[in-house]
């Protein structure tokens, strides 16, 4: 009977001045030269020591600048036509007196090559376009960023969607095992079967083009080798002593997947996003190229690229803006995404 | 190995029967049915219903569909020319993609071969970092810029190579489709093979077979060149991918009457039946190639098979 009172009775909480420091904080020495630094520091050492990541790096955020700045830099808009000035080649003020980017373009003929300026033909002497105009008199700078922030959207909203459908996934077939594992496994074999191009081509078909359905079109190509990722890194944890110990703490299995496990997999899920957003880029011109892109006026890269495509031997530079931006994206984030896996595993074999 | 391969069979199997299921739903949610034609009164459209077997429950319809997918019969297009058997479409048109697509691979396996070697041989020099360049460039830059590019510069102002594909000269006018088809698989052959080769040359057999006294040439043939070579078909699961949206674009691009262009028209002219066959199709090669590479993994290299039997 006397253990009932004990426990009944309030239960004593300890306050800061029942204890005393003892000993003296400046006594302690710490190694400063060899100090350990945090995980992200040393990570981001490591990511500036690769001088191709830290360009790439600069490319995507210069590109990313301009997709977002670059459409308002002049008066015109992405979808403003003007017949009476179409195709005219590029022309930039001050630039133009170098001779370069002066408005004139050289036009085959049956009769060899000739060289004309349609902006003094057609009186314009005060027009300017810094990347030409295309065949409906559009502004091709415009269009270009407006282009290339419609492709950088479409493929960081797929990126981070599948990164968290492929990612969830993934995390709970590798933490369940057995059965679950099983059922979960086979059926990723089987989508993992199927063609993407083949899926995502026919998506678009039924559902017709728009932002949102081409995201979840695109959505669906990348989530398996995200989950795959995410499978391998749950079954290398899960038997670690950090998930026993929450487990024994009484955790439910949902937050030690999401709160214990996530936080050390974030690495290999950052570098996976970034691998993903190149290829969602691709395929969203890809899509354009065959008719299945933003619908019009919009405008994609893609969609950019294959209205060029119509007339590149007349008019090629209609066609090099949207190609060179998409070609430099896509380089830039490959090298951003392969300076970061470097950055993150040390211990990864160069490929 | 013989489960292994059972496995392997059934899944593929089972895969090929999803997608039939897939396309089978895709295919009864395509806006428009081909008999929406208003001068058609109620008898004429159900004759022509019962004719195709749409008047069927849809379970039936499924397996009809399946039963005819597996025989070959792919149906008929409605729109690209009209009432012509799409076996027949295709039938034409294969060997020419196929023959695109294996120049491509012969084209980026050697030189990339090349590169990889000469990259891994002169580390740390001038021609490691160019051919590193070029393989971080192939691997990214999509394949129809390569293709534009050259169409442009070799087809348009140099005339070296026709710019359309025409009949008369295949060889000719398969240079250009080729070559920028073959840049991915180039780049990653390259940056595969100087990875394993660079491996290979830091192990302790090659130090033994130098210790030996082996010459130079076999050195590199008869041991480096064996191990470093096996791994590379881990390499062939996402080349066949970009190979087949490559050739799509490729294929339009320079005109080719291939699978591709002629799976783009379709798309283009909303002609469902032959989009949904060549889908098959695009799905089966795809699966049937899967099966073979992993199969042929799994007799090189047994750890692969014992890991895949495991889970």
């Amino acid at each position: 009977m006397a253990d009932t009172t004990v426990l009944t009775k309030e239960p004593y909480v300890p306050q800061d001045e029942d204890f005393k420091l003892k000993g003296n904080i400046e006594d302690i020495l710490v190694d400063t030269n060899f100090a350990s630094q945090s995980f992200w520091k040393e990570v981001v050492a490591r990511f500036r020591k690769k001088k191709s990541a830290v360009l790439g790096l600069i490319f995507v955020l210069v590109i990313t600048f301009f997709a977002f700045i670059g459409p308002g830099m002049n008066q015109y808009t992405y979808s403003g036509q003007d017949l009476s000035q179409k195709n005219l080649a590029p022309r930039i003020p001050i630039i133009e007196y170098t001779g370069f980017f002066d408005g004139h373009e050289n036009i085959a003929t049956t009769k060899g090559t000739k060289t004309v300026n349609l902006y003094f033909e057609n009186k314009l002497p005060d027009v300017f376009y810094w990347f030409g105009s295309d065949n409906f008199g559009r502004d091709i700078w415009t269009r270009t960023w407006s282009g290339a922030q419609v492709s950088l959207i479409i493929a960081v909203a797929a990126a981070i969607i599948d990164m968290i459908i492929g990612m969830s996934y993934g995390l709970i077939s590798g933490y369940f095992g057995g059965k679950v594992d099983m059922v979960m496994q086979r059926i990723l074999e089987i989508a993992n079967g199927i063609p993407r191009l083949v899926i995502v081509t026919l998506l678009l078909l039924v559902f017709k083009p728009g932002m949102l359905t081409i995201i979840v079109a695109l959505m669906l190509t990348e989530w398996v080798g995200m989950s795959r990722i995410a499978r391998a890194e749950m079954l290398k944890l899960k038997e670690q002593e950090f998930v026993l110990a929450s487990r024994t703490l009484g955790a439910g299995s949902m937050h030690i997947i999401f709160s214990e496990v996530l936080p050390n997999i974030i690495g290999p899920i950052i570098t996976q996003v970034m691998f993903s957003i190149p290829t969602a880029i691709f395929t969203e011109a890809f899509l354009s190229f065959v008719g299945l892109g933003i619908p019009v006026p919009r405008c994609s890269l893609g969609s950019l690229i294959s209205e060029g495509f119509n007339s590149f031997t007349t008019h090629p530079y209609q066609i090099i803006p949207p190609i060179v931006v998409m070609a430099l994206l896509m380089l830039s984030f490959n090298l951003v995404a392969d300076g970061l896996r470097e950055a993150l595993d040390p211990k990864l074999k160069e490929m | 190995m013989k489960k292994y391969v059972i496995k392997r069979v059934v899944t593929a199997l089972f895969t090929l029967l999803a997608i039939t299921l897939i396309l089978f739903i895709l295919m009864q949610l395509m806006p428009g049915s081909p008999f929406n034609d208003e001068k058609l009164n109620d008898t004429q459209r159900a004759s022509l219903y019962a004719k195709y077997g749409l008047d069927q429950p849809i379970v039936v319809q499924f397996f009809r569909y399946v039963i005819n997918m597996f025989k070959g019969d792919l149906g008929v297009s409605y729109k690209i020319s009209k009432n012509t058997p799409i076996t027949q479409l295709i039938a034409s048109r294969l060997p020419i993609s196929i023959g695109v697509g294996f120049a491509a691979v012969m084209i980026g396996a050697l030189v990339g071969l090349c590169l990889g070697l000469l990259a891994a041989f002169k580390k740390d020099t001038v021609w490691d970092t160019l051919a590193t360049i070029i393989s971080v460039i192939g691997v990214s830059v999509p394949s129809y810029v390569f293709a534009l590019a050259l169409s442009y510069q070799f087809g348009f102002k140099l005339k070296w190579f026709p710019m359309l594909f025409s009949a008369k000269d295949v060889i000719g006018s398969s240079v250009l489709p080729s070559i920028s088809l073959s840049m991915f698989t180039m780049a990653s052959i390259a940056r595969f093979t100087r990875a394993e080769m660079i491996e290979v040359l830091g192990s302790d057999y090659m130090l033994l077979a130098e210790s030996k006294g082996l010459s130079g040439n076999k050195l590199i043939f008869a041991h480096a060149l064996r191990n470093a070579l096996i791994p590379i078909i881990t390499v062939l699961a996402p080349l066949v991918v970009d190979l087949m949206t490559g050739s799509l674009v490729v294929e339009k691009i320079f005109s080719i009457p291939g699978v591709g262009s002629l799976l783009v028209n379709a798309i283009q002219s909303n002609d469902y039946n032959v989009v949904i066959a060549l889908s098959f199709i695009y799905s089966a090669m795809y699966i049937g190639i899967m099966l073979v590479v992993d199969i042929l993994y799994g007799v090189i290299d047994p750890r692969i098979r014992v890991a895949k039997e495991g889970d």
